[in-house]
Parts: structure tokens; C-alpha cells; sequence
């Protein structure tokens, strides 16, 4: 009598030798399983890109306020810079005004030409933390001499809408996916276990306990999603360069997060969703197979 | 150490496997269990295995009642048998050596101790210039002797052979049997199926039992 043995390699041993008995299923599934994994790859990008968008113009979030001429800015600057919620205040006078709009314009800009003088009017400009929106604003108002507060909340409302139905398809499409992984894999086990049902029933015969028998058809089932998960991040390197390569280029006030730090995050995530939906895939496969019922 | 009363085997259609044995086998004996075809010896070997459920009597093997045995026993129990079978049930792919080791990698001994029990179990039935073949490459004489090798080297209380040289020509058979007879200790039965007779007949210091039509009877006993 001694200690369990510890039979990882010999496991690891099993599961290439059902991987070579059935190769062919085991590469196909892995391919399938590829683009499954890439298409859920595409889905995190695109929330995690969204997320990231609708962060980055929260936390520059601002309001413009326009104030009659009569009145000193300095003086409402003071007042402003008390109200809590408001990082910091800029007096715009029209010239910066102007420029800043030709700024926007870009090759556009001889658009403002057409005027005959600066049509832009002098405004602060009071960046915020966008949760004391509401009360900002209507503190702002009753400031005497301010004529017109105008804020962003239509547009960051838009992108919160937006953010909500990625999230909801993003989910939607997650958990439709993560079961057909879960069915594909439970299918390419319950397979492996059909093909070794000779080699299982004399395993239990030896009195082979079900955790010995079984281990070798699980970490089959976790390589082989875990290998997918694997693959499909090169597609999507390809193809999130590209989308990257093609804003940069054409819409550059898109603001996308760091690519290494996307690309980190889809790697861990695929990696994480690999080994589980392996796992329960590969449970799936072997409870559904009637070999593993009984001693 | 086996102990039938009473037992009966009838299948789904109505057919007996076996009908109302009563037969004791006492520890540290050689049976052999002969028959014709068809007679009801797999039967009696397919129950003390627990690949099929007595439907009367009661079957005592090594002190599990066959009748009320759980999943966990009756694994412990096949631990504790040492099985050998027609078409050998070996692992394909594997090596002889990793064929006898199977056997042992779940039972609660030591990494080395485990291969040292392989190796010398080789060596008993003469394979250990085989270590590292591949059972696809054996002879079926060698093929049965890596069978025997992955039975004895978990030293089990009970060896049963289910038609050991089935498969063997005549020489071989003789060769199977003389080992199977070696591995006969005082706490080791071994029992053996067949329906070769004549192959056993001078075999001394057995217990033969006679099965015809699902009934059990001790036929002679040989003692040298």
C-alpha cells in the first residue's frame, strides 16, 4: 500500500492517443470551434471598444456657457468654480472660438470665409463629472448674467443607449454561442467515448474508478476549445488591425482603446471561456453516452 | 471465497443463464469450469464480475453479496479480481508494459512498486524482452500471456480466465495453462473456463466443475 499515483502523464498520454485515433474529427472540430471563438472574439471587441468610447467622453464630459456681454466672465467663473461636481473652467473668447471650429473643419474650414466677420461668440467652457450633470446645469442657470447653458447629454445619451444594445446582443450572442460550443464538444467526446467503448468497458472490468476512465476524455474536450479559443485570436488580430488601421485613417475622432490592451483582454477572456466551456462540454458528452452509467 | 446458493440467471426472453446453483469454491484453489458452449459457464463468470445481476439466490464473491452490491464495491471488488479473457481485452495503441500497468495506476500503491510488480509479472509469463512493443505486434500466445501478466501483477485474491485458449492452438493452450496453475496460491484462487477437457484432464491439485444446461456440479476432484 502507498500513495495515489499521480497519473498526469499518463492522462496527457491518453489524450493524444484519442486525438490520433479520431484525428480527423478532433481538426475539424477545432477549426469550427475556431470561428465559433472568433465570432465571440468580435462581439467582446466591439463591447469592449464601446465601453471604452462611452468612458473616455464621460470623463470629458462638458457644458458650454454662453453669458450676455455686459456681464464680467471672471465673475461668473468664480461662481461656477464653486459648484460642486466641476473639475475645471476656460473663458473661450470668439477668437479661440473660431479657431477651434476650423480645427474641427479641417479641409472644410473655408466654409468659414464665407462670413464677414467672427460669427462665433465668447463662451466658458466647464468640464465636469458627469454625474453631477443635472445639478450643474441647473445651478449654472441661475447665475446672473448666464444666457444659455448647453450640454452633451442627447449625445452621451445616444452612445448609452448604443453601449446597452451591444451589451444585450453582446450577451444574447455570448450565451447562444457558448452552447453551441458546449454541443459541438459534447458531440466530438461522446463520439471518443463511442470509438474507446471496448477500451472503457475493460478499464471498468480492471475496476477502474469513473474519474480514471473519464479525466483523458475532459482534458480532451479543454484542449480541443481551448486550442479553438486560441486560433480564432490570430483572425481576430487580423481582423481587428485592419478595423483599427481603417478608423485611424478615416475617422480619427473614433476613440478606440489601446490595441495590445484589447488584444490582452480577448486572449485571457477566449483563454477563460476555453477550459470552461471545454469542460462543460466535455461532462456533456460523457453523461449523455449511456457507457458511463453503472460500474 | 465464492459461494452460490440457490442461483439463478434467467434472461429477458424466459432462457436461463444458469438455473439454481449451489456450489462453494474455498480460497487458494484451481477450478476449472468446463462445459460446452452455450452452458452457462460465461454466465457464472459474467456474475462473479457483476457484468450481469443475479435474478435469484444469492452469490458470495470474496465476502460481496452480488445480489445488494453497490457501485463503490463492486469496483473494489474488480480490484480485487484479476481478469483474463478470450479476446484478451487489451488497450490498442499501447505498449505491453503499459497494458499491465493500466491495471495497477488506480489502486493505492507506489509509482515504483507499480513498476516493479509490471516488470516482474512480465518476466513470470516470459515477455520481458517485450517491454516496449506494441500489443499489435504480438503473437496471440503473447497477446494472452500480456493479459495473464496484467491479472497477476495487481496479485489479486481471485484470477478468472474465461476461455483463456480460445484463441490458442494446442501448444499455446498447454503453455497458458501450466501458468495460470503456477499463480494457484494459499490466498489465491485461480478459476478457469473452458471447454477444452482434454487439455485438463491431467492437470493435479484441481477442483473441476461440470456446467450442462445452466446446472453447476463438481465433477472430480484431482488431488496429487
Amino acid at each position: 500500500m502507498g500513495k495515489k499515483i499521480n497519473n498526469t502523464n499518463y492522462y496527457f498520454k491518453e489524450v493524444y492517443t484519442l486525438i490520433k485515433r479520431d484525428l480527423s474529427s478532433n481538426i475539424l472540430s477545432i477549426i469550427s470551434l475556431g470561428f465559433v471563438f472568433f465570432i465571440i472574439s468580435l462581439v467582446i471587441s466591439l463591447g469592449v471598444s464601446s465601453q471604452f468610447m462611452i468612458s473616455e467622453i464621460s470623463s470629458q464630459a462638458e457644458i458650454s456657457i454662453y453669458y450676455s456681454e455686459n456681464y464680467d466672465p471672471t465673475y461668473i467663473r468664480e461662481e461656477l468654480e464653486l459648484i460642486e461636481g466641476i473639475n475645471k473652467v476656460n473663458l473661450i473668447d470668439s477668437n479661440e472660438a473660431n479657431e477651434r471650429m476650423k480645427d474641427i473643419l479641417g479641409s472644410d474650414r473655408k466654409i468659414l470665409e464665407l462670413f464677414d466677420h467672427n460669427p462665433f461668440s465668447s463662451y466658458i467652457e466647464v468640464f465636469i463629472e458627469l454625474d453631477n450633470l443635472d445639478d450643474i446645469v441647473s445651478v449654472s442657470k441661475n447665475i446672473e448674467g448666464v444666457e444659455l447653458v448647453r450640454d452633451n447629454r442627447e449625445v452621451l445619451s445616444q452612445l448609452k443607449n448604443i453601449l446597452n444594445i451591444i451589451t444585450i446582443l453582446g450577451v444574447f450572442v455570448f450565451v447562444a454561442i457558448s452552447v453551441a460550443t458546449v454541443v459541438i464538444t459534447a458531440h466530438i467526446i461522446r463520439q471518443g467515448v463511442y470509438m474507446n467503448k471496448d477500451q472503457i468497458s475493460t478499464l471498468k472490468l480492471l475496476g477502474a474508478p469513473s474519474y480514471f476512465i473519464y479525466v483523458p476524455f475532459v482534458l480532451n474536450g479543454i484542449l480541443m476549445t481551448v486550442l479553438s479559443a486560441l486560433s480564432s485570436i490570430i483572425l481576430v488580430y487580423l481582423s481587428n488591425n485592419f478595423v483599427y488601421s481603417k478608423i485611424e485613417g478615416v475617422l480619427p475622432f473614433i476613440i478606440l482603446p489601446n490595441f495590445v490592451d484589447l488584444m490582452i483582454i480577448l486572449v485571457v477572456f477566449n483563454l477563460i471561456s476555453g477550459i470552461i466551456l471545454g469542460f462543460l462540454g466535455s461532462v456533456l458528452g460523457i453523461k449523455t453516452t449511456n457507457l458511463n452509467k453503472g460500474a | 471465497m465464492i459461494k452460490a446458493i440457490d442461483l439463478s440467471l434467467q434472461y429477458k426472453d424466459g432462457t436461463f443463464g444458469l438455473n439454481n446453483v449451489n456450489i462453494e469454491i474455498p480460497t487458494g484453489e484451481l477450478v476449472f469450469i468446463t462445459g460446452p458452449s452455450g452452458s452457462g459457464k460465461t454466465s457464472f463468470v459474467k456474475l462473479i464480475l457483476g457484468m450481469e445481476k443475479l435474478t435469484q439466490g444469492e452469490l458470495l464473491v470474496l465476502d460481496y453479496k452480488m445480489k445488494s452490491i453497490k457501485d463503490n464495491e463492486l469496483i473494489k471488488l474488480r480490484q480485487a479480481i484479476g481478469p483474463i479473457f478470450q479476446d484478451f481485452k487489451l488497450l490498442p495503441g499501447r505498449s505491453v508494459c503499459d497494458n499491465v500497468l493500466v491495471g495497477m495506476r488506480f489502486l493505492d500503491i507506489d509509482k515504483i512498486l507499480m513498476y516493479e510488480k509490471a516488470l516482474k509479472a512480465l518476466e513470470k509469463v516470459g515477455l520481458s524482452h517485450k517491454v516496449h512493443s506494441s500489443v499489435e505486434n504480438l503473437s496471440y500466445g503473447e497477446k494472452q500471456r500480456v493479459a495473464i501478466a496484467r491479472a497477476i501483477a495487481r496479485e489479486p485474491k481471485l484470477i478468472i480466465a474465461d476461455e483463456p485458449t480460445g484463441n490458442l492452438d494446442k501448444k499455446n493452450s498447454i503453455i497458458i495453462f501450466d501458468l495460470l496453475k503456477s499463480f494457484k496460491s494459499k490466498d489465491t484462487t485461480v478459476l478457469i473456463t473452458t471447454h477444452a477437457t482434454h487439455l485438463i484432464k491431467d492437470i493435479d491439485d484441481s477442483l473441476h466443475i461440470q456446467v450442462e444446461d445452466g446446472k453447476m456440479k463438481y465433477q472430480e476432484e484431482i488431488y496429487g
